[in-house]
């Protein structure tokens, strides 16, 4: 027998596609951001609630991924913003090829914000890079303050962790600094942001985060004469 | 859950990979998997015995490495590591 080394990551192929998409977003000026969670921790109403208080100027698109139905899609396109649904009919996270498929015919040069909500799992999506700039992982306190620990993959890819659903906490036994503790023993340098959704509660903390990291954006290339088109 | 997929994703890179050795036949693949990839590596064995069967590479055969951080490595490893190829026969 002989053995010969490869040293090749097993999503190689996901991989390079992801690495083409930051490309096109880098030269597009696009800010992409992937939102991963577990099922119900309210990443569509904070979606909802983004799109509803995003300055008109902001040209958003989203992608909104499940295993079935075009609810959440449905949903979020009462804001006025193009939405597309990506059914994984089974699969449990999104990857790079689905988001390159779902983005065709989109003009990246007219997209200055793409939110991607990933299937609702604290697992798979963190295997999958879909060219984002960041992950952010939503986490609600009517789950348990040890999640980051017993999930730790995806709090230490993130760069920001939005715990919602605060307005519950007067009734729920979870303890949010302890949240906070165990995502910062995971990630020492992750952001938290606390929001409701239903009091409003944050929210002009999050619109703050993301206007912040919108206007990092590098000039737009178009400027430059580049445009890509999908 | 999504380790059907992996499976897959790791009998497709190494196809690739074999496309270098033609005439080749690989027997077993390493891997290297991390503690914070996100696989449970008997759910992996299962799904990539399954569907290794139907593939044009059988048998093959599935070598996991974990990978720990306390262990000074990264912890993210989803990785194919090396190949274990039969030997050519040699004219006689």
């Amino acid at each position: 027998m002989t053995q010969v080394p490869v040293n090749t990551s097993v999503l190689n192929e996901n991989q390079r596609i992801a690495g083409r998409l930051r490309d096109e977003f880098a030269a597009s000026g696009t800010l992409c951001l992937n939102f991963i969670s577990s099922p119900g921790s309210g990443k569509t109403a904070l979606l909802e609630k983004t799109l509803e208080f995003l300055p008109r100027e902001v040209r958003a698109a989203v992608l909104t991924g499940d295993l079935q139905t075009d609810n959440d899609a449905r949903r979020l396109a009462r804001y006025g913003y193009p939405v597309r649904q990506i059914t994984t009919v089974g699969a449990c996270h999104l990857d790079a090829r689905m988001v390159e498929k779902h983005l065709e015919g989109w003009r990246l040069a007219d997209i200055d914000l793409l939110l991607i909500e990933n299937v609702g799992n604290l697992v798979c999506p963190t295997s999958y890079e879909l060219g984002e700039e960041a992950k952010i992982v939503v986490l609600s306190v009517t789950e348990g303050e040890d999640k980051p620990l017993k999930y730790p993959g995806i709090f230490r890819k993130a760069q920001l962790m939005i715990l919602n659903k605060i307005d519950l906490l007067p009734y729920v036994p979870f303890e949010a600094e302890l949240a906070r503790e165990n995502a910062r023993r995971i990630h020492p340098e992750i952001e938290i942001i606390e929001t409701s959704c239903t009091s409003g509660a944050g929210l002009d903390t999050w619109m703050d985060w993301l206007q912040r990291r919108m206007a990092h954006k590098a000039p737009r290339a178009a400027a430059a004469g580049v445009e890509t088109y999908f | 859950m999504h380790e059907m997929g992996i499976a897959s994703s790791v009998l497709e890179a190494v196809g690739k990979e074999m496309e270098r050795y033609p005439g080749r036949r690989v027997v077993k693949v390493g891997l290297r998997i991390g503690e914070f990839a996100g696989v449970d590596t008997e759910s992996l064995k299962f799904c990539f015995e399954v569907i290794s069967k139907s593939s044009e590479l059988a048998p093959i055969e599935l070598d996991l490495t974990w990978c720990r951080v306390e262990d000074g490595l990264s912890g993210e490893e989803l990785d194919l590591a090396y190949l274990e190829l039969e030997d050519e026969e040699l004219p006689t």
